[in-house]
């Protein structure tokens, strides 16, 4: 069976290595010496937008061996519906692995959505489903509905927006009505997009047995990864594959990995290193993991090459691997071995690094072994 | 200055059929041809495109994401209604589009919908409590786009604390497009609008203080002259805008009738007025 290697597209901007913080492509910062797209020409715009070097991006990642892109979204990154419907005509292969809230989209308008960027990418759509981290964050986005009812909102969703996709369809429930609705005749027939739904709560485990293709975890050390995904099968009649979302920081040796690593650290002041709360029950998963490490980097390497720190270098997850190309396709294979089925995986800069891991990490993944 | 939109098709057109023993390798058409619409808009140097929201057609937010990527000049006017999203998202991804985009995505909001299109799409408001929600919808996108942090409690839709990051990309709130000849309708203009479209039997004197008048008129491609003629004496009661679309209705014709409308039509304009194009 074969494994679908993502690799994430960075929506917020990028920064030229994950040791320099500074977002200098595309984003939403100030102008900084060195940025590009946009960049200023004799104090002008240079007429190349955000989405200039995203495209450059999408580009490389399908030339290197990945079938496509995570497009995440937070309050501060740009739209993934927006980047893939403008992107979906320069590119061929690249799958458009778009994150999104069902709460912010009536699953109707999700459907005609979908079934469009369908026809104009020959079948290239794939969702990630995010039901929310919560607190404060819900609010931005003007969401009010509470985290376990919005595991029951995105159920009902994905049923509508099943419903619509095979219409016509009626439906009278808790959060959507919709009367006679269904896709126009020539948007029928598309593809359904595969599902990878996001969510470590016991009520998202719960909705992803009912609708996921993959279950999707941020990367933890592999013990709790593989209790987590047990949970998982306990809960689903039909268990969904499993895909796993992993920053890599792949050199030649191991030395020079951790050094690019010791040099972003070197830049944080002791306050960076205390990252940001959430209250996604992901989040608070990882935070605990890493719980009671020292001040020393290495601390945060919580088993061989699983290093625990990224969240301090870059907004994210917690967890990546780091080490020689050897190492990191090590570990890759062993998550392979744990069942997963598929990877999002991610580096600083989008660009080179895709490249990079492309060229020297996956032609060494030797897959399932028996 | 009078400004001259075309508008774009929704529908994959249809197909010649070849005989048999010609060597067809066409790609199966499963998009309209609104790519190559606004090509020839940009070419041929229309001031805009406009998607119109069709029920039986593809959606028009990824179809003007596609044509925005195409150009690089004209104004990209989708068509929606206030029910497709909250006003937060759909103002979240029209950032993303004016960030991509040098400011040239527009709003083109449908606040009436016939009852049973509105159902199909999981609207059940009714009335004029369709202006009332449309409005939330307006004052929470603006809202967000800019101010920080930005709270609204509305009866449809809230928001708490929100608020979009700055941007160094220019990123204008879009261009916003209403319509309707109700008491209703006109005082959500003037609250909301830029430009306010009429029908051709419509008075422009209805069109609110400080809103710009637009028509969406139907143009037969035989008689430049008789559109000239019609855009200039209108222009003159008034309409700053015209959305113009094929007379006979195939989605394949709106191509044509955009380079017909720059090569034939904006020639007779100009003579007649500065600037127009």
């Amino acid at each position: 069976m074969s494994v679908d290697v993502y690799w994430r597209i960075a929506m917020e901007g990028d920064a030229p290595a994950l040791r320099l913080g500074d977002i200098t492509r595309g984003g939403f910062g100030p102008y900084l010496p060195g940025a590009l797209g946009p960049g200023l020409r004799g104090g002008a715009p240079d007429g190349y937008g955000p989405l200039d070097y995203m495209g450059e991006v999408a580009r490389a990642t399908e030339r290197s061996g990945f079938v496509g892109g995570l497009m995440p979204s937070f309050p501060e990154t740009d739209d993934p519906w927006a980047a893939a419907a403008a992107l979906a005509g320069e590119t061929t292969a690249y799958r458009f692995m778009i994150a999104f809230q069902p709460g912010f989209l009536h699953p109707v308008q999700a459907a005609r959505m979908s079934a469009s960027l369908q026809a104009a990418t020959g079948g290239r759509v794939v969702y990630n489903i995010i039901s929310g981290g919560g607190g404060p964050q819900q609010l931005w986005w003007g969401d009010k509905v509470a985290h376990d009812d919005r595991y029951a909102r995105t159920s009902e969703f994905l049923d509508v927006l099943k419903g619509v996709w095979d219409g016509p369809f009626d439906h009278d429930g808790r959060f959507y009505r919709v009367e006679g609705a269904a896709l126009p005749p020539e948007l029928r027939g598309q593809p359904f997009p595969e599902v990878f739904f996001s969510g470590s709560s016991p009520a998202a485990i719960a909705a992803a047995g009912r609708h996921a293709d993959y279950y999707l975890s941020w990367l933890e050390p592999f013990d709790a990864l593989a209790a987590k995904f047990a949970l998982v099968r306990q809960h689903s009649d039909t268990p969904p594959k499993f895909a796993v979302r992993v920053d890599v920081l792949a050199r030649e040796t191991e030395e020079e990995a951790w050094e690019e690593l010791r040099r972003g650290w070197a830049r944080l002041g002791g306050e960076q290193r205390t990252p940001d709360a959430s209250e996604s029950v992901g989040w608070r998963r990882g935070r605990e993991f890493t719980a009671g490490a020292g001040d020393d980097l290495r601390d945060l390497e919580v088993q061989p090459n699983v290093w625990g720190g990224f969240n301090r270098l870059r907004p994210g997850p917690l967890f990546g691997l780091v080490g020689d190309y050897h190492q990191v396709a090590e570990r890759l294979d062993e998550l392979i071995g744990l069942g997963v089925d598929a990877f999002i995986l991610a580096g600083v800069p989008h660009l080179e690094e895709a490249q990079r891991v492309g060229r020297h990490v996956l032609p060494l993944l030797k897959g399932k072994i028996a | 200055m009078t400004r001259l939109h075309v508008v774009a098709p929704t529908r994959a057109p249809g197909r010649a059929v070849l005989p048999d023993f010609v060597t067809d390798v066409r790609p199966r058409a499963v998009e309209p041809g609104h790519r190559a619409v606004g090509r020839a808009a940009e070419l041929g140097g229309l001031d805009g495109v406009l998607v119109p929201f069709d029920p039986g057609g593809h959606d028009p937010l990824v179809l003007a994401a596609a044509v925005l990527r195409d150009t690089r000049h004209v104004q990209v006017a989708a068509e929606f209604h206030p029910a497709i999203a909250t006003p937060v998202y759909a103002a979240k991804l029209s950032a993303s589009l004016q960030r991509y985009t040098g400011g040239r995505f527009a709003w083109r909001l449908a606040v009436d919908l016939p009852p049973d299109v509105a159902r199909a799409h999981g609207d059940f408001l009714e009335g004029p409590a369709r202006y009332a929600r449309a409005d939330e919808f307006l004052t929470i996108a603006k809202g967000v786009w800019s101010e920080r942090p930005y709270t609204f409690e509305g009866e449809h839709f809230q928001v708490l604390e929100g608020g979009f990051p700055g941007s160094r990309v220019p990123r204008p709130f879009p261009r916003v497009y209403l319509s309707g000849t109700s008491a209703e309708a006109l005082a959500l203009s003037a609250r909301h609008a830029d430009a306010h479209l009429i029908g051709p039997d419509d008075d422009p004197g209805l069109v609110p203080d400080g809103v710009d008048a637009a028509l969406r008129l139907r143009a037969d491609t035989d008689d430049e002259a008789a559109l000239a003629d019609e855009i200039l004496r209108r222009a003159e009661a008034g309409i700053a805008e015209f959305f113009v679309e094929p007379a006979a209705t195939p989605a394949s014709q709106s191509t044509g009738t955009a380079y017909w409308l720059a090569q034939r039509v904006l020639p007779l304009l100009r003579k007649e007025t500065e600037g127009v194009g």
